[in-house]
């Protein structure tokens, strides 16, 4: 090979090089980091795209060198040197790259076993998931329940999850863990807030109808915040407004429109209207609503479809949950 | 066994023949009229099975549509459908003692178009035919996908609901992969592996009709789902239980069809084995073949290796369902990962089922093209079989964030890792051979270059998905959309592509359009990335795969790929457009355009009805361009220059 090749097959290299650095730096491909765990998978990102993007460039530069330099018209019937193998080269680029693999396998082994560790004082949380709603119980908050996830800044959380049913899985983007809920098992992962804020927890599981919509809210609070929302929640529990406050931890919110809880679900009906619907299907508000919550099959209003909502709420509710659900929704509206 | 030898059809035509079928009636002829009658009589037939067990042990009800539709419409209708078209008539006369004749041609070649809707044993016939019905799915997934798109246009839900959105994803991904990617490198490889072997046909000539007449059944079977109460399956091509065990009952027509399509190819890839392994012509060592033949040869062992998983893990999933079993259940003992475990035990190594016939196609168009001997050609074989071996040991790189035993997941990272090295080998050595080389740029080398370049980008997102840390935070997402496309759109589909473009004027005698195959490739080549770029990005920042609604925030990088998505879509039409035009009317071809050295370019353009009026004596390599003097083999009426008996 003659140098003046190698000069410009280099020159095309760096050319493409540099673009493909600038796409790589000016998208913000990652989410700002919430968590210290997103921080190392940050890490293992760019550490791979540096190597990514050097053979793209290498690739992409012999390529288009060729394409420039050894394009033939169809007229010219010549073949080219009848050059069978080097070994030398295949020798090297099969080496080089399991090198530069193993080197990702190596820093990504070390990260993934970081991220496992919990610390000495983790925050232990429980995630449910049923079709399709998130529910959060905290064992150390003398088991406070919640439909929305609220976590202390600055400490691991260790969750346990479970699902109820099919599977799901729990995402929060700016935190980069992501871990399935099976039926049957118990399944563990570790996050450790970084920063306040409002986040959203997804699920990335196809779980049936309603998975797109199957979200929670998030929220990151400094200690002082988070011990007062627990004292607030326990506060609430047990001032007697128990519907109000299964109704936000059963997750009921996630999917139903109810102004009195300032929710906005789109996934069923609205339960503001529920009187008019109870009228419609001709029976008692009460007996409507308790009928919804545990046999919501039976009565499907008009525009949605049967097998949506949980059929499990007869069983994870307690009767006097239900209870006060009942007298929650049926009493808000009337 | 070589079921045909090399007579002529017309000698049989003339002289009185003891053997020939009595002449039978309309309905009773083998064809789309008995297959008819014959499906619907088969359905009868399954349907009075359950309905009399049912009755006698006093089930209720009698009539229960959940165990009627997989035993009667899914399972001997299609049975029927066979024997109406005739898939099985020769082995039914030998088996009933009536006269039958080992070298009976009549159901070989093709003399008019209505020869290629009946039951045909030519590998040239069966080709185009698995060409023509993969192609249809592949635009009716296509359509699906420009559907699914249009919802996705804006957040919020405007043409479906969310269970027709998913039953849309899920169809789309199953006719992709099973009806149409999987089939059409069957389809290619059916044409061009025995003319590359100098053989007459495949081994079992008449297995290879059944193959090719089992492929519609399953996607018939995948498109009539969306008929079934509750809608089509909506569980995505992976269907994992529990969710697939209790979904409405268009899901079995996804158990089912998956049997029939993985039946399907298991049959063609034993056909391929025997083969590859006993029809090469005398000469064709296993270092002499052609990389595509290794190609298939791999392919082909990774067939028959790993298809009876999904076969299972599908028949177990629909056991849960109708027979109360509890194989993927949480309850009764059932082991959920057990699922994912089976199913990905063959679809790791599917999708190189779905990629490695697709190197064969590169290896061939790169040489030709390039007018130089393939780079390192025996690292290139070698290099697909250590695909081979380590693509069974990466499955749970699937599952990584599945809930699997933790242990686990560094080794098969590790193994997912190295994989990268064998699949590296094979696009330097495609660089090498085009290094120095004549490069003539035309629409199968573009769309080679095309498929190298898309596939390295694939390559490399599969690195940081083979990395666990990162792939923790991309599993599930958009980002997982935008690598299987830059694999198997950017790479299998522009390979199929590039297949079709090179044997056209061996397959219909005549040349295609250039100007329009150079149209087609960069406008798909331009659309392709800017539908599928983005979704890294979009799946990076927090987007989940499979989702009929998405929050506000993603709403307009979604706009922009639903329009490149449309524009994706119409750039198939200048395809369709050049092939069917070309094809009737396009300029008669010369018998090797390309001046290629394989077996199949030394014969007529289409080939004559066996292939070779003498069977080829190979003398040295499939690819030796530029070497003086060379020559693969010799054929009868060639010259045999003394210094090429090597
Ligand atoms: C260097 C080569 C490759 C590596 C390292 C690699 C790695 C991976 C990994 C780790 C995943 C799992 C991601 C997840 O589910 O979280 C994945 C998914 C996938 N890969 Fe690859 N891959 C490579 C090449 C290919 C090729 C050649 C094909 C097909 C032709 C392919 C097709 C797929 C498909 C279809 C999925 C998604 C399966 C699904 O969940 O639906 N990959 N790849
Ligand atoms: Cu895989």
């Amino acid at each position: 090979m003659r140098r003046g090749a190698i000069v410009r097959m280099a020159g095309i290299g760096i050319v493409v090089g540099i673009l493909v650095t600038l796409v790589a730096v000016l998208i913000p491909w990652l989410p700002t980091s919430a968590s210290e765990e997103m921080d190392r998978i940050e890490f293992v990102f760019w550490f791979a795209t540096v190597i990514c993007i050097g053979i793209f460039a290498l690739v992409a530069s012999v390529i288009i060198y060729s394409v420039l330099t050894f394009r033939s018209p169809p007229e010219d019937e010549s073949d080219g040197p009848s050059i069978h193998g080097h070994t030398g080269l295949e020798v090297a680029w099969t080496v080089v790259p399991a090198v530069l693999v193993v080197a990702i396998g190596v820093l990504s082994a070390v990260v993934l076993s970081q991220n496992g560790n919990a610390g000495p004082n983790p925050l232990p949380v429980k995630v449910f998931a049923l079709q399709f709603a998130w529910r959060f119980e905290y064992p150390e908050q003398n088991g406070l329940k919640s439909g929305e996830l609220v976590l202390p800044v600055g400490r691991s959380v260790r969750f346990e999850m479970q699902s109820a049913d099919v599977i799901h899985s729990f995402w929060i983007p700016e935190m980069g863990q992501k871990q399935d809920l099976v039926p049957g098992i118990t399944t563990r992962v570790v996050v450790t807030p970084k920063r306040e804020g409002t986040f959203r927890l997804v699920c990335t599981e196809l779980c049936g109808l309603g998975h797109a919509t199957m979200r929670a809210p998030v929220r990151v609070l400094s200690q002082a915040k988070f011990d007062a929302w627990v004292k607030q929640q326990q506060a609430g529990a047990g001032a007697g407004d128990k519907g109000a406050a299964t109704f936000a931890a059963a997750g009921c919110g996630g999917c139903h429109t109810f102004t009195p809880a300032g929710t906005n679900g789109k996934i069923g009906p609205s339960l503001d209207n529920v009187a008019a619907d109870a009228k419609k299907a001709g029976e008692d508000v009460r007996a409507y609503v308790k009928e919804s919550i545990v046999d919501p099959n039976k009565v499907i209003a008009q525009g949605y479809s049967a097998g949506v909502m949980p059929r499990s709420y007869g069983q994870s509710l307690s009767a006097e949950e239900i209870d006060a659900l009942v007298q929650y929704l049926a009493g808000s509206t009337q | 066994m070589t079921a045909v030898d090399h007579g002529t059809p017309q000698e049989s035509a003339h002289a009185p023949d003891p053997w020939a079928p009595r002449p039978r009636g309309f309905l009773m002829r083998p064809g789309f009229a008995r297959a008819a009658w014959c499906t619907g009589l088969f359905f009868l037939i399954g349907m009075y099975i359950v309905v009399s067990i049912r009755w006698l042990a006093g089930w209720d009800p009698v009539y229960d549509w959940n165990i009627i539709t997989p035993v009667g419409a899914l399972t001997t209708a299609p049975i029927g459908f066979l024997l109406g078209i005739g898939a099985f008539d020769y082995w039914l006369y030998w088996i009933s003692g009536r006269p039958t004749r080992p070298e009976d041609h009549s159901g070989h070649g093709a003399r008019t178009w209505k020869d290629y809707f009946k039951v045909n044993t030519d590998h040239k016939v069966i080709g185009v035919q698995y060409l023509a019905t993969t192609f249809v799915f592949f635009v009716l997934g296509g359509l699906m996908a420009m559907l699914f798109r249009a919802e996705l246009a804006r957040p919020g839900m405007q043409f479906v609901d969310t269970q027709t959105f998913n039953g849309l994803v899920s169809v789309h991904a199953a006719l992709m992969i099973f009806v149409f990617i999987i089939p059409a490198f069957a389809g290619l490889a059916n044409f061009a592996v025995p003319l590359m072997l100098g053989a007459p046909d495949m081994a079992f000539p008449r297995l290879n009709a059944l193959s090719y007449w089992l492929l519609p059944i399953a996607g018939l079977m995948f498109l009539a789902s969306f008929l079934a109460p509750g809608g089509a399956f909506a569980t995505g091509w992976t269907s994992y239980a529990p969710l697939a065990s209790e979904q409405p009952i268009g899901q079995i027509f996804f158990n089912m069809g998956v049997q029939w399509a993985g039946a399907s190819s298991i049959l063609t890839a034993l056909n391929f084995l025997v083969t590859i392994i006993t029809m090469r012509a005398p000469g064709m060592t296993f270092w002499r073949m052609p990389l595509l033949v290794w190609a298939n040869f791999t392919t082909s062992l990774l067939v028959v290796i790993a298809t009876p998983f999904i076969a299972g893990s599908q028949f177990f999933v629909m056991f849960d369902r109708i027979l109360h079993t509890s194989f993927f259940t949480a309850d009764n003992g059932g082991y959920v990962l057990g699922y994912q475990h089976i199913f990905w035990f063959y679809s790791h190594p599917a999708v190189y089922i779905m990629i490695l016939p697709g190197f064969g196609i590169i290896s061939e168009i790169v040489s030709v093209m390039s007018r130089k001997p393939i780079f390192g050609y025996r690292l290139m074989a070698i290099s697909l079989l250590g695909i081979l071996v380590l693509g069974f040991s990466v499955w749970a790189h699937h599952m990584f964030v599945a809930g699997m035993a933790d242990w686990l997941r560094v080794p098969m990272m590790i193994s997912t890792l190295l994989i990268a090295v064998p699949t590296g080998v094979k696009v330097f050595s495609w660089l090498a051979t085009m290094w120095e080389g004549r490069i003539r740029l035309n629409t199968p080398m573009l769309f080679a270059l095309g498929f190298i370049s898309m596939f390295v980008i694939g390559g490399l997102s599969g690195i940081y998905l083979a990395s666990v840390p990162i792939d923790i935070h991309a599993s599930d997402t958009y980002f997982i959309v935008a690598h299987i496309h830059y694999v198997l759109f950017g790479g299998s589909v522009l390979t199929i592509f590039a297949g079709i473009y090179y044997w056209f004027p061996k397959m219909t005698g005549r040349m295609y359009n250039e100007r329009l195959g150079k149209l087609h490739f960069w406008l798909t080549f331009t659309s392709f990335n800017l539908t599928f770029f983005p979704m890294h990005w979009v799946g990076l920042v927090g987007m989940p795969r499979r989702v009929a609604d998405y929050a506000d925030r993603f709403a307009n990088l979604n706009l922009f790929v639903t329009i490149a998505s449309f524009a994706l879509g119409a750039s198939v039409v200048v395809f369709f457009y050049n092939v069917i035009v070309s094809w009737a009317r396009g300029p008669i071809a010369e018998s090797n355009p390309w001046r290629a050295m394989t077996l199949e370019w030394q014969v007529s353009s289409p080939p004559p009805v066996f292939n070779f009026d003498e069977i080829p004596q190979v003398v040295g390599g499939p690819y030796e361009y530029g070497v003086p003097g060379a020559r693969h083999a010799i054929l009868s009426g060639g010259a045999v220059p003394q210094e090429a008996r090597t």
